[in-house]
């Protein structure tokens, strides 16, 4: 009875810890992150954040930009790639190059980098940062729910100049692989003044 | 609970009170915390019940999908197949239901039957105008009476609705159409398409607020405004249900002639002989609706027919239909400048692309010493391998099989700069002159699988751009849009073909390069012996006809007496005649409808290209559309089938959900579309867990602590 006792505890912290473990890991994982950032915006190549990584920073997403300057509130270095190692650490951008041409996807994880998105409103802007250092805004023109068995992402039909945010949903579940995503729908502001210039 | 009823019970020595004291605060807080992670389980669960209908989908939330099953009765009668096509709709979930189900039938199809199947009762459609029927249809719906509704969206692409299917019933739709079999080199062949390639939509997306998102994955755009009734969902054999999606099918062939031999190039078929006919069904029994079935058949050796008349009697009218096959065998020598064009947009991916590739590398083979060439691909661009088109040399051949096994697909389907990029190539018109004063004869092969929402407009930049290239296409793929390769084939004058799998590639290849390269029979004129039935004769203008095709016209008013002539140019300048006696004329049936489906074909021509100066005006276009289906019971653009029961079913108070039925994603395509990515952790669950356990175990401990 004891022992089962003690198993119990051990086995309970465990879980615990392992649950926490996800995310001390995403919050730390950003930090080292920007630094890897940093050095390939300073080299302009691609900066593997740790020799064993499979993924490197493409891009920086603020959700909540602070308009008073560049103190901005929420910041997360974009990934590559959104299989399950470059999602832990932060967002995975699914879609989208390097050259700021067509749409870009980029999705998250809700329970930790995307869980702010719950409380993105239409109308709020987002700001997108290239290798480059160039910035990109776009106004939030939707949300909506999807269910990802009956939806697809279909690239070619999404406008040049627009930004997919997707993470799960409902925000406060569980379950860990529900059929429903969140998905997030901004277009770039200015992107009038571009057509003009390309034309 | 246990920790609070602790604290009111009297007090132990000093030390072992202190770190009880601190243990019950401990598991409070647990306790706390355990309450803080269980609450969102509560949110989810309560969630689920009804609240989740803002969901974008017009699905079913997450109750589970409509079910759907199709059986084919096919019978062959000559040169016409009768299809009894027939539509399952099974609601598993416990709600009222309304199923839109987006599917395709052969190009040539014309439906002219609907009956609705509720259990016992069993309720004939009625041919009513689109808009009469729609309304008709929304009144019924919201009356809670079973109701069905089956319009043409493209001439191959249909949809069905169907409302008030009750909670765990099922509701069938039986129609019934008429095709075409279709006939060349010495082989009939019967496709029977069950599903479709995801479309591309070209144009600007036309935003419309709440209604985008709703019928299909495509908005509306400015090429293509209904693209969301054209786009439905396309999802993967394990996503479906099981059972759901399969398709069944019974087919008899009576051709007239004895038959030597059925066989599908996609499916594994059993056929049985009996007396002339032949029975013919899949060996597995049921098959995903995940390609098209293709069911050929050869007459026995030595019986190849080389024309037939079939006559009915409808309505007081004689229809006749006569067929003919001429022999054209001699191969023209003449110089060539052949201009491939290769389809790599994100629709081709897979398998598709690997067969497109084949099929162009194929053709490069073809090209002999004197003739000229060049290789442009599409997808959202157009690129061209040479800028002009080159000797087929070793040198450029060589760079050009290189050029075809690096491509790959993805992008769009941007087909209206690639048919420019291949028709405009040389301005001065087909017969090319190059520095070496060879006239050459120019030859568009288009590879493609025709995966595009605005089909009308691309025939008619064909149509004015032609000049004197003729355009071939290929079909790509298990599903491919073959109603834009024959159309595209027929208003570039070429012909078409499709190859369903790599084994069935070469043989369709040889065909089509042997056509290319042989004589063509033009300015085709089939005189009737009636004068007055001559107007009447469909089509009114015969295209050109290429080795191994049937001639064929279908006519009305015509007796069956007289001879028919029927005569052409050959490429030398002589002229071909032939005559064929019309008392021979064996009994067909539904040839009115063959008539009526080629009349408003031509009618819906003019409306395509919206050129010649004798045609009608739009307006009266659709009016002698709406006409001609009225009479023949046929669905047309302006035409649909409406199945109303007359009895209320549903309870005014029960609440009905909308479900968008999906198609399979056609097998050997890789989908284009990108699958939302798991985006949840197991964060939640084992903090969750953890607490649950921590909490546990505490109050064992506490208990046993007080029990000292």
């Amino acid at each position: 009875m004891k022992y089962l006792c003690m198993l119990t505890t051990v086995l309970s912290f465990a879980i615990l810890a392992f649950g926490l473990w996800i995310p001390f890991k995403a919050l730390v994982a950003q930090e080292l992150l920007e630094l890897a950032w940093a050095e390939s915006q300073a080299r302009q190549m691609q900066v593997r954040p740790w020799p064993w990584a499979d993924t490197w920073p493409v891009a920086r997403l603020v959700l909540q930009p602070d308009e008073d300057g560049d103190g901005s509130r929420q910041s997360l270095i974009v990934l590559d790639g959104a299989h399950g190692e470059s999602l832990a650490f932060g967002p995975g951008q699914v879609v989208g190059g390097d050259q700021n041409a067509g749409p870009t996807v980029i999705a998250g994880h809700r329970d930790t980098h995307f869980r702010s998105l719950e409380h993105l409103e239409t109308g709020a802007t987002l700001k997108l940062q290239s290798r480059g250092g160039q910035w990109r805004s776009f106004r939030i023109s939707s949300t909506r729910v999807v269910d990802s068995r009956y939806h697809r992402i279909n690239e070619s039909m999404l406008p040049r100049d627009s930004l997919l945010l997707v993470t799960c949903y409902p925000f406060n579940s569980i379950e860990a692989n529900g059929p429903l995503r969140y998905v997030v729908y901004a277009e770039a502001i200015g992107s009038e003044l571009a057509a003009v210039v390309e034309s | 609970m246990l920790p609070t009823c602790s604290l009111s019970r009297p007090v132990s020595p000093i030390p072992a009170r202190r770190v009880r004291r601190i243990m019950e605060d401990i598991s409070l807080w647990l306790a706390v915390l355990l309450f803080l992670f269980v609450q969102p389980m509560y949110a989810e669960a309560s969630a689920g019940a009804g609240e989740l209908r803002f969901l974008d989908s017009p699905g079913p939330g997450l109750e589970s999908a409509t079910l759907v099953s199709t059986d084919y009765q096919v019978e062959v009668t000559g040169l016409v197949a009768d299809v009894r096509l027939s539509q399952t709709f099974r609601n598993p979930g416990r709600q009222w239901r309304e199923a839109v189900y987006v599917f395709p039938l052969p190009a040539k199809a014309s439906v002219y039957g609907l009956t609705m199947m509720a259990g016992e009762r069993l309720i004939r459609g009625e041919i009513r105008e689109k808009e009469v029927a729609r309304q008709q249809y929304a009144k019924a719906r919201s009356e809670g009476r079973k109701v069905a509704r089956v319009d043409q969206q493209r001439p191959n692409l249909f949809t069905t609705h169907l409302a008030n299917i009750p909670p765990g019933e099922s509701i069938a739709i039986d129609l019934s159409y008429q095709q075409p079999v279709r006939y060349q080199s010495g082989e009939f062949e019967l496709r029977l398409p069950t599903t479709l390639t995801p479309r591309y939509m070209p144009g600007k997306v036309v935003r419309d607020g709440a209604t985008a998102w709703q019928g299909g994955w495509a908005s509306p755009t400015t090429a293509v405004p209904d693209a969301d009734r054209i786009s439905p969902h396309t999802v993967l054999p394990e996503d479906v249900a099981a059972g759901s999606h399969q398709a069944t099918i019974t087919m008899s062939i009576r051709a007239g002639l004895p038959v030597s031999r059925v066989s599908s190039p996609g499916h594994q078929l059993a056929s049985n002989w009996n007396g002339n006919s032949v029975a013919v069904t899949t060996s597995a029994g049921s098959f995903a609706m995940d390609r098209d079935l293709v069911v050929r058949w050869a007459p026995a050796r030595g019986m190849t027919p080389s024309a037939a008349v079939f006559q009915q009697q409808w309505q007081g009218e004689s229809y006749l239909l006569a067929m003919m096959i001429p022999g054209l065998e001699s191969d023209q020598q003449m110089a060539r400048e052949l201009v491939f064009v290769i389809d790599t947009s994100g629709s081709m991916a897979g398998e598709s692309i690997a067969q497109a590739k084949q099929s162009l590398l194929r053709g490069l083979d073809t090209l002999g010493p004197d003739d000229l060439f060049n290789v442009i691909q599409f997808n959202s661009q157009t690129a061209s391998l040479f800028i002009d088109p080159v000797p087929a040399s070793g040198n450029n051949l060589a760079r050009a099989r290189r050029y075809v096994r690096s491509l790959e697909a993805e992008g769009g389907t941007e087909m209206a700069s690639a048919l420019d990029a291949a028709l405009n190539q040389r301005k001065s018109g087909a017969v090319s002159q190059t520095p070496d004063g060879v006239q050459r004869l120019r030859q568009v092969v288009f590879i493609t699988d025709g995966s595009v929402g605005n089909e009308s407009a691309l025939f008619q930049r064909i149509e004015q751009q032609l000049g004197d290239t003729r355009l071939f296409t290929v079909g790509i793929g298990s599903a491919p849009n073959m109603y834009f390769m024959r159309e595209a084939a027929r208003f570039g004058r070429g012909t078409h073909t499709a190859i369903n799998s790599r084994s069935d590639l070469e043989r369709r290849l040889a065909e089509l390069f042997g056509k290319m390269q042989s004589a063509v029979l033009t300015n085709i004129r089939m005189e009737w012996p009636d004068a007055s039935a001559q107007q009447s004769a469909r089509p009114h203008r015969i295209g050109d006809l290429f080795r191994g095709e049937p001639l064929s016209q279908v006519v009305r008013g015509q007796a069956p007496q007289g001879d028919l002539q029927v005569s052409g140019i050959l490429p030398d300048g002589s002229t071909w005649q032939q005559s064929l006696s019309l008392e021979q004329a064996a009994s067909g049936k539904g040839l009115h409808r063959v008539w009526a489906r080629q009349q408003i074909d031509a009618l819906l021509d003019a409306h395509t290209l919206g050129k010649d100066p004798q045609a009608p005006a739009r307006g009266d276009i659709a009016t002698r559309v709406t006409a001609l289906g009225l009479e023949h019971d046929l669905i047309t653009p302006y035409t649909s089938f409406l199945a109303v029961d007359r009895t209320p079913s549903r309870p005014e108070s029960a609440a009905m959900a909308a479900d968008s039925v999906p198609t399979l994603l056609p097998a050997g395509l890789a989908s284009g579309m990108l699958r939302y990515p798991q985006t949840a952790t197991l964060a939640p669950l084992f903090q969750a867990l953890g607490l649950l356990g921590l909490m546990f175990s505490a109050a064992i401990g506490l208990l046993k602590w007080r029990a000292l």
